[in-house]
């Protein structure tokens, strides 16, 4: 309970004087005191408010059903304290950070096998050593990453590693990787699991591309909806395909380990490549391993997200890491190993299967039950892939963005938490990616492994670099895996860049423009915030320069006379001034404002080339020169339109006015609206 | 061991809970006390805060509604509210006297309990000043009164609960 004297400034009786109300004994009074802020904000502390859900409304009816419609599509707006900061398990956090490498096992033995079917069946045998190879690389990538994983458990995606240990230019060619993979995880999953479902159902082949943009926003819409990534929703899918993958490779193994089954390729496929068969040569291995490499990306999700498990985070989030690469090696492996027994190559067209729908044809029986479910939860895992992209591009764009190298707009988090823009832009971009390649995942792969390689190289050197630095305990050991896991990764960047230009070319193209474009906006951001900050030792002292009002008036009018009056109340020199091709109109004017608004001086500036503006303009020029000490305001009296269609009608004088004035030294401009009263 | 002795039936069945506000140390714990109290039977909390006015000015004058110290107050004891999962509806009163004013709005809002907290003023080796409100709410009121005192600083460190003392209008020989 508060005694006071009362501020004479705070004081003072509203238009109705409340009503005392009587206590139980005589003499006792008290008044019930409205609080007129209370239903817009609270109070947090003296001098901060907070805002309520009433003053997010929208003012007009326009604004409050763009509102509801937002509502109804992306849910109702969450406070800024309704962010879930759930800590996740190891089984949780599995499936969570998983989804995008365990389901790279679903396309990534058909980029082995497209490649390989040009050296024939001689070629296609050796696909289980490609597998092999490329699942010794994914080892030596996850033990790599567990040394990211301790070495920051804040979170070690490349871009932090490389912002860390290199600076600048390094952290930036890996936001631009980074940003350019999970782009492409959107669209290669997405085309993935239409294709995995029009392998299980070939009438909707001919509908690829429809299917896919649509999933893309739907994906879109739920993540505008800020949909949590660590729900069940990623648990039940992903363990889903993982179950009934293993079942199916230890199905498959049984049948040709033990019952001696398998088969070998048709012999159309000999026929179908005599004509382009090349020999097995090392260079189409080589290229077989880049193809087949696109089975590492999304490795690297786990050690950016450490903070997210429950402590100690970096331990649980190293042994999730292996799990996660083990799983994807026996599945990536078992899968190659299954397809290369049955004698199983890519086909295309409508009406082809994927290579993991064949294979699960064979092994579950094409038509059944258990094949149309593998194929669903395939797609399932495949979307979800997606759906990781769209919870690390925003977050990625938002850290770059308050590091001052993406427009500010992707840091600001929308209605829902979400980070809106980026999540739009990465839907945008994702989408059109798959009108751009029809929906072909295989045409989509050469762009995807680069940028994937690029970062592990980053982070590898980064991390490098870092033991060099830090030298704690033991750091030889820990140098030695990231530096053979640099020298690898490096080496494969190089190759698959090669084996899989032109079109690879394009990433690495594109990733110094990016790079490019980022330091520009930073260039921007920093000149701007030096020119206009304030020293810290600087003191600012009340201005002493004098004001002059300058209202350019069309005719004598309500909102004109609302402008003087304003400038009236701001400043002891107003004048208005008329600009005219009319000398008599303009005559009859000035008698009647010399009569109607006595005391302001009204300028008349006659214009024989009838323009409106720049003689306004040079009339300012010549009372108040840019180096004059006078500032100068200038105030449009503006009408405010009740219809759209009235904005077309009134104001367009005055938005010209205000659009010359904008820029110019010592001059404010204000717009001064005026309402008209409803008749 | 720490015993307690069973809480009056008329606090664990309170449903019209009325807190008394000063902006001091001891409002959070009001308004976590009153939430417990409330949560139990499912009762509704109203949170007062009084600015008492001197004689120099007409009651009727609208000094509170610009006051932002006292808006504070009570948004405050709002958030708080919020925080501890019930819903806090809070008025703000001008009155020349605030126990006067506090039980007359609590017999208007029909409270079966106020609650006050008691500040601790640690000047001159530290003293509860009881004050004219409390005395006065607790003599008045017709009603269970629940008077929470500030942790004195040592005993929170021991981990030794805030003290309470319950009246029904008969003063506060109850103290424990």
């Amino acid at each position: 309970m508060t005694s006071t004297t009362p501020d004479p400034d705070q004081t003072g009786a509203g238009p109705e004087t409340p009503e005392q109300l009587t206590g139980r004994k005589p003499g006792d009074r008290r008044v019930r005191v409205e609080r007129p802020h209370t239903l817009l904000f609270r109070y947090s502390a003296p001098g901060v408010l907070v805002a309520r859900d009433k003053a997010h409304e929208g003012r007009s009816s326009g604004q409050r059903l763009l509102a509801r419609t937002k509502a109804v599509l992306i849910g109702r707006p969450l406070a800024s304290e309704e962010e879930a900061t759930e800590r996740l398990s190891k089984k949780k956090a599995l499936p969570i950070f998983s989804s995008d490498a365990i389901s790279s096992s679903a396309y990534a033995t058909e980029e082995i096998v497209r490649v390989l079917v040009f050296g024939g069946v001689a070629a296609l045998l050796l696909s289980v050593e490609v597998a092999l190879a490329i699942a010794l690389l994914l080892a030596l990538v996850a033990f790599s990453y567990r040394q990211v994983v301790y070495a920051y458990p804040a979170g070690g995606g490349s871009y932090t590693v490389s912002k860390y240990n290199f600076g600048r230019t390094a952290s930036l060619v890996a936001a631009s990787a980074l940003l350019i993979d999970y782009v492409l995880t959107v669209s290669v999953s997405t085309s993935s699991a239409v294709e995995q479902l029009s392998s299980a159902v070939p009438a909707i082949h001919g509908f690829s591309v429809l299917l896919g943009v649509s999933a893309i926003a739907l994906i879109t819409l739920a993540n505008l909806r800020g949909i949590r990534e660590a729900g069940n929703i990623f648990a039940v899918p992903t363990y889903l395909f993982v179950v009934s993958a293993l079942l199916m490779i230890g199905i498959g193994v049984y049948r040709i380990v033990v019952l001696g089954e398998g088969a070998d390729y048709a012999p159309v496929i000999a026929q179908q490549s005599a004509d382009t068969l090349q020999a097995v040569s090392a260079l189409l291995l080589i290229r077989a391993f880049a193809a087949g490499s696109v089975a590492l990306t999304g490795t690297e999700a786990i050690a950016t997200g450490v903070p997210a498990f429950q402590p100690p985070e970096s331990r649980n989030a190293a042994r999730t890491l292996m799990v996660m690469a083990l799983l994807l090696g026996v599945l990536f492996v078992g899968i190659t190993f299954l397809a290369t027994n049955f004698g199983i190559t890519h086909q295309d067209g409508p009406g082809g299967k994927t290579v993991l729908a064949q294979v699960a044809a064979v092994v579950y029986g094409a038509g059944t039950v258990p094949f149309y479910l593998f194929q669903l939860f395939t797609a399932l895992i495949l979307f979800l892939a997606a759906n990781t992209s769209f919870n690390a591009f925003p977050r990625l764009a938002a850290i770059l963005a308050q590091d001052g190298f993406m427009p500010r707009q992707f840091a600001f988090r929308g209605d829902r938490l979400a980070f809106s823009l980026g999540i739009v832009v990465l839907g945008v971009v994702a989408a059109s990616l798959v009108v751009v390649f029809q929906g072909q995942t295989h045409l989509l792969i050469p762009l995807y492994a680069v940028g994937v390689f690029i970062d592990f190289t980053i982070s590898q050197a980064g991390m490098v670099r870092h033991w060099l630095t830090e030298r704690p305990r033991g750091y030889i050991y820990r140098l030695a895996i990231n530096a053979t896991g640099c020298a690898v990764t490096g080496t494969v960047a190089v190759v698959v860049t090669a084996a899989k230009a032109p079109t690879s070319l394009i990433v690495i193209v594109l990733i110094p423009c990016l790079v490019a474009l980022m330091r520009f906006i930073h260039h921007e951001y920093r000149e701007t915030a030096q020119q206009l900050a304030l020293r810290p030792d600087q003191i600012i002292e009340p201005p002493h320069r004098r004001e002059r009002v300058i209202v350019p008036v069309p005719n004598i009018s309500r909102p004109v006379v609302q402008a003087i009056n304003f400038g009236r109340s701001i400043a002891d020199d107003v004048r208005a001034v008329h600009v005219t091709d009319d000398a008599d109109t303009a005559n009859a004017m000035r008698a009647a404002w010399e009569r109607q608004i006595p005391g302001v001086p009204l300028i008349i500036v006659e214009s024989p080339y009838r323009s409106l503006v720049v003689p306004f303009l040079a009339y300012l020029d010549v009372v108040a020169p840019e180096d004059d000490e006078v500032i100068t305001i200038v105030i449009v009296p503006e009408y405010v339109a009740s219809h759209w269609w009235e904005r077309v009608l009134y104001n367009q004088t005055s938005n010209r006015v205000r659009r010359a004035l904008i820029g110019r030294p010592h001059t404010v401009v204000t717009s001064l609206p005026y309402r008209r009263e409803q008749p | 061991m720490v015993s307690f002795r069973p809480m009056s039936s008329a606090l664990t069945a309170a449903r019209r809970v009325v807190v008394g506000l000063n902006g001091g140390p001891t409002d959070a714990l009001v308004v976590r006390t009153a939430c417990e109290l409330v949560r139990g039977t499912k009762g509704s909390l109203a949170g007062v805060h009084i600015v008492e006015i001197d004689w120099s000015h007409d009651l009727s004058e609208d000094i509170a509604s610009d006051n932002e110290t006292a808006a504070t107050v009570l948004d405050m004891a709002e958030t708080l509210a919020d925080k501890a999962g019930c819903r806090l509806e809070t008025t703000l009163l001008q009155a020349r006297d605030v126990g006067a004013a506090l039980v007359d709005e609590a017999v208007a809002l029909g409270a079966d309990l106020i609650i006050v907290g008691l500040p601790f003023r640690k000047k001159f080796g530290g003293d509860f000043a009881i004050g004219r409100t409390v005395p006065y709410v607790l003599q008045n009121a017709p009603c269970e009164v629940l008077v929470l005192r500030e942790p004195i600083a040592d005993q929170a460190a021991r981990g030794r609960e805030p003290g309470v003392a319950v009246g029904a209008g008969l003063g506060a020989s109850d103290r424990i």
